[in-house]
């Protein structure tokens, strides 16, 4: 299979992790889209640095996987705070804040 | 001896593990001198960058401590310097009791700040730009009882996060046309005609939209400054923006030779739609951090002008914009968290009278007002002239035209405010009690304004050495 293939793949995921993001109503739900997306970004890297030969993209890949669960871990954390205050994750009813 | 060019880093690091530490070893409930401590630590770093000079690339060519980085820190620094010092009065228990924590968010994404002015390859530019953001968004949500400050933060998070995944996948495409992670790399395939890098920074182009706030990705802005604590949004709406603005320099203009022009439509039509968006959406808006929020906006449009200019004199007056906008908007923040704190309001209503009340903070009001519409005399006017100069050098007249009609928009907004506080009668009379370094930090934002207003030519003079070696 060549580079080709993995390019197709990651931008699939990335297409399925953005329509997530855009169509769910629930929190959770964004974050896993979020996910998606971020790991179509790991698919590119690791696939660009197997065809090129470079392991600057295998590097970089690790700093995103870790980057990307800090990240998650603060999301879930805002999650709890928001359902402890609130009593709902789903983002239609978070509408206070408008105009 | 040459200072290491990570001094600033270090030092940071160090005063990050000084709090920390210190935070741990407190046992009473009132935190705030870890504030106080935070505070002194930031301005030392202030005066230790002052003395820097540009040293050699480090790390192999990843880590660099030139003109722009150092002319970066130094107003990183001394904006949070600033920010910090706002922020020791606010009287909330969390501010209290959580004071490490709060500092300690700030002084990380401080640090992102600072390496992201020196990162010229994308693992470090990525990292930097995160570790700056993430800080931002539990920051967001510090008032964690308050329902509309936790609901900030997580559309501040979604937004964010979506749009640094949308950035870093196109940095992956930018780093496998390219075969480097390194930003001289990247430049050099980009100056080559590459087209898997050009379409991977524009897709980029999102993420750092975001972060500097421009037109489409602008939506987390307003609700997030009305709901988080106004000190907090005084840094927010100054010192992220003008580190996405350093990293645009490094990704998108550094090393790229003739090919820069190649940006030129696209700042520009991101600029005009920014500025008239964000313009006209300030016009109705009656809370004063909303209409705050829009007009910056506004001004990301303006400093997008200056990057629509593409060459070293646009580079130059962006960063004389950024100094001017740090010190105008930070300023004008200050003054509704004074106004805001006293009247409980954060209606444009609550300025009813305010010169009969407190006539300095309603004058420190209208100098930062004025300054934000471009008057002369003050810095944002100087500011405004030189991007609108730097457009007008390539050709762009419609940008300028565009822009200067839209100010005069603008001063209309800004100007309501200041009928209300000059020509309308006050609701009570006792005059506006502002905290003691509330006060000090609006008068050094107030400084600032002036200093630069009266006399601009020293840090125009700056920017255009720093800038020049860009291109």
């Amino acid at each position: 299979m060549g580079l080709h293939a993995y390019l197709t793949l990651s931008a699939l995921v990335f297409a399925i992790g953005l329509f997530g993001v855009l169509t769910r109503r629930n929190a959770i739900g964004i974050l896993l889209g979020i996910e998606l997306m971020l790991n179509a970004v790991n698919i590119n890297l690791v696939a660009f640095s197997r065809f090129t030969g470079d392991l600057g993209g295998l590097v970089f890949s690790l700093f995103t996987i870790s980057i990307t669960v800090a990240e998650v871990a603060l999301g879930l954390a805002i999650v709890i705070v928001i359902f402890r205050v609130r009593k709902t994750v789903e983002a239609d009813r978070l509408d206070l804040l408008r105009g | 001896m040459t200072a290491s060019p990570f001094v600033l880093e270090i030092g940071l690091a160090a005063l990050f593990l000084i709090v920390f530490f210190a935070n741990l070893a407190t046992t009473r409930a009132d935190r705030r001198h870890l504030g106080w401590l935070a505070f002194f630590g930031v301005a030392a770093l202030t005066v230790v960058s002052m003395t820097l000079a540009p040293t050699a690339p480090a790390l192999g060519g990843a880590f660099v401590l030139d003109g722009l980085a150092i002319f970066a820190k130094r107003l990183f620094l001394a904006a949070t310097a600033i920010g910090i010092l706002s922020g020791l009065a606010a009287p909330e228990t969390p501010f209290l009791r959580r004071s490490g924590e709060y500092h300690l968010l700030m002084l990380s994404s401080l640090l992102g700040m600072l390496v992201l002015a020196s990162a010229r390859d994308l693992i470090l530019l990525f990292v930097a730009f995160e570790l700056m953001s993430l800080p931002l968004y539990a920051l967001a949500g510090f008032l964690k009882r308050d329902e509309a400050s936790v609901e900030a933060a997580l559309k501040f998070f979604l937004v964010g996060s979506v749009s640094s995944a949308i950035m870093v996948y196109g940095l992956s495409f930018v780093y496998g046309a390219a075969r480097t992670t390194s930003l001289t790399g990247t430049a050099k395939a980009f100056a080559a005609g590459e087209p898997l890098v050009t379409l991977g920074l524009l897709i980029a182009f999102a993420g750092f939209g975001f972060k500097i706030a421009a037109f489409p990705f602008h939506m987390w802005v307003p609700d997030t400054y009305e709901a988080a604590s106004t000190p907090f949004v005084a840094w927010l709406s100054v010192a992220p923006k003008a580190a996405g603005f350093v990293a645009l320099f490094r990704v998108y203009f550094e090393g790229v030779g003739e090919r820069v022009v190649y940006w030129l439509p696209v700042m520009a039509a991101l600029a005009t739609i920014t500025i008239l968006a964000g313009n006209l959406m300030a016009l109705p808006q009656q809370n004063v951090k909303r209409l705050l929020a829009y007009s910056g906006i506004a001004h990301i449009g303006y400093l997008l002008v200056g990057l629509a200019a593409a060459s070293a004199a646009g580079t130059a007056m962006v960063l004389f914009y950024l100094v001017a906008y740090v010190f105008g908007n930070m300023g004008a923040f200050l003054v509704v968290e004074a106004v805001t704190r006293s009247e409980g309001s954060e209606h444009v209503s609550a300025f009813r009278g305010l010169a009969q009340r407190s006539p300095l903070l309603a004058l420190a009001m209208l100098l930062f007002l004025l300054s934000l519409g471009g008057i002369p005399f003050v810095a944002g006017f100087w500011a405004k002239l030189y991007v609108f100069w730097a457009a007008a050098q390539q050709g762009l007249y419609w940008l300028v035209l565009v822009g200067a009609v839209l100010t005069v928009v603008a001063l209309f907004y800004y100007l309501l405010i200041a009928k209300r506080m000059y020509i309308e009668p006050p609701d009570r009379p006792a005059p506006v009690l502002v905290a003691p370094t509330l006060a000090v930090s609006v008068v050094l934002c107030l400084i600032g304004i002036v200093a630069l207003g009266v006399w601009p030519k020293g840090v125009v003079m700056a920017a255009l050495r720093v800038a020049a070696p860009l291109f």
